[in-house]
């Protein structure tokens, strides 16, 4: 059954927003051979079952939080090239409920003013002043103008779009099964194919490590599951995203923020459900009457310290790899410096922070 | 039925909408689902997804009973928020942001 070495000459595996990303913005300056795998569709894992915050504040330390702006910051221009992926920057609001946060709050404005990222720490009437559906019980909030959501569909689907007219093949339903490296190439063996290819790039998201691993090579992304609720379509009542829950365009008011290591388990559990309608209920009261529609769950890539994987993988040749949390909010600014990296050897914002190579701890050492 | 036929009610998606999902590649539900919203609205699928089967079946030769069944997750028809929940104040699956939130600069 299986076809011989088509080549190409860039493979992207994995067909999520982080891999979609990088197709669109590299065939932009060069559409010579890209080919796209995904193990299963579009969407149909990380990408697919987000909130899809484009957030910013909150981040720590404050340069992750400004590399996440710079990421926002293009979703604009992004949208402008692929169609409407519904960005909405209505700013985002971190309410909290006691005194010890509003304490931490201050010291993060403080820290973040010190990169020129604004967030504000409101008190209690300037809060409710904002968003008057919050509970009266809440202490304060930090807010961020830069803050929003999007789409998550549209977007995978737009970036896909994009791509195809600009060349990118694709090909789903296809694992990979192994991959080889020869001097100066690589051959990917897939259930529908083998294929052979000069640049690699590993964009397997909570799949990484089993990729990775192929080539010897260890990336260090765990799971972790995220469950949502999702309600009925609502009159308007959030107008920002909140940390916790935001109202799409449709009316749905979607919200979670759980955290759960059970590996690759997708189920939806009861009692993280009732945690979450719990929270939903104390930051916004009104909601307790809103009806649920569905509750979903789905896995996130979250490397070893929190923070993007990315770059080139040092001591293989065009080897690169993309793994990380955040990927709605990161993934316009990654798709262009990777373009820049591969296509220019070095990018215009300094990734070196982000290398693989901090995983390689010396010898002795903790 | 013809292409206009209105498949999904609850968001008001139409046979050609879905066919132009399988036809870049979309081969189960929920693939069609989160292209199209599709099955996405306040039945959950329980009207459309049968429909929706069966031209996945013709328009890709996939036997009807290999096509995958949507996913059915809780709850099994719309409920509120109240109902779930328990009133408890103790969070520990949920987080939020703020506990997250570390001040000291790790590099």
């Amino acid at each position: 059954m299986t076809k011989v070495n088509t080549s190409y000459e860039t493979i992207i595996v994995g067909g999520g927003v982080i891999g979609n990303s990088i197709a669109f913005h590299l065939s932009e300056r060069d559409q010579e051979g890209i080919l796209v795998i995904d193990k299963n569709f579009p969407l149909s894992g990380t990408s697919g079952s987000t909130q899809a915050w484009v957030w910013v504040h909150n981040k720590t330390p404050a340069s992750y939080a400004e590399f996440s702006m710079y990421s926002a910051e293009l979703y604009p221009y992004l949208s402008r090239k692929i169609g409407d992926v519904e960005y909405k920057r209505t700013g985002g609001l971190s309410p909290f409920f006691t005194e010890k946060d509003l304490e931490k709050a201050h010291k993060l404005a403080q820290k973040y003013s010190e990169l020129g990222i604004k967030i504000k720490v409101l008190n209690k009437e300037e809060v409710l002043a904002k968003e008057p559906s919050l509970s009266p019980d809440v202490v304060g909030a930090t807010f961020s103008k830069v803050d929003g959501n999007i789409n998550p569909f549209r977007l995978v689907d737009l970036l896909i779009r994009a791509s195809k007219k600009q060349g990118v093949a694709y090909s789903y339903y296809n694992r990979v099964l192994d991959i080889e490296r020869t001097e100066n190439a690589f051959i990917v063996h897939t259930q529908k194919e083998t294929y052979l290819c000069k640049k690699l790039i590993l964009a397997g998201g909570a799949w990484s490590k089993e990729l990775g691993s192929y080539l010897g090579i260890h990336v260090p992304v765990k799971q972790v599951r995220g469950q949502i609720m999702v309600t009925e379509p609502l009159a308007p009542l959030l107008n920002y995203t909140i940390s916790g829950m935001r109202q799409a365009i449709n009316g749905e008011v979607l919200i979670g923020y759980s955290m759960e290591e059970v590996g690759f388990d997708r189920r939806g559990t009861l009692d993280v459900i009732q945690e979450t309608a719990n929270m939903a209920i104390r930051y916004v009261p009104s909601l307790a009457n809103a009806n649920v529609v569905r509750c979903f769950s789905g896995i996130r890539a979250m490397p070893k310290d929190g923070y993007p994987i990315i770059g080139h993988v040092p001591g293989v040749q065009n080897l690169y790899v993309a793994a990380m949390h955040s990927g709605i909010t990161l993934a316009p600014l990654i798709g262009t410096l990777m373009t820049e990296l591969i296509l220019d050897g070095e990018t215009s914002i300094p990734i070196d922070d982000y290398s693989i190579t901090r995983f390689q701890e010396p010898v002795g050492q903790l | 039925m013809d292409n206009t036929t209105i498949i999904c009610r609850c968001e008001e998606i139409n046979q050609e909408e879905i066919e132009e999902a399988i036809q870049i590649g979309a081969e189960t539900f929920d693939d069609i689902k989160r292209l199209t919203r599709c099955g996405m609205g306040p039945c959950q699928s329980k009207i459309c997804m049968n429909l929706v089967s069966s031209i996945i079946s013709e328009k890709t030769s996939h036997p009807l009973s290999q096509v995958p069944v949507p996913r059915l997750r809780i709850p099994l028809r719309p409920i509120q928020i109240s109902t779930l929940a328990t009133g408890s104040s103790n969070f520990s699956s949920v987080k939020s942001v703020m506990d997250e939130v570390e001040l000291d600069e790790r590099r």
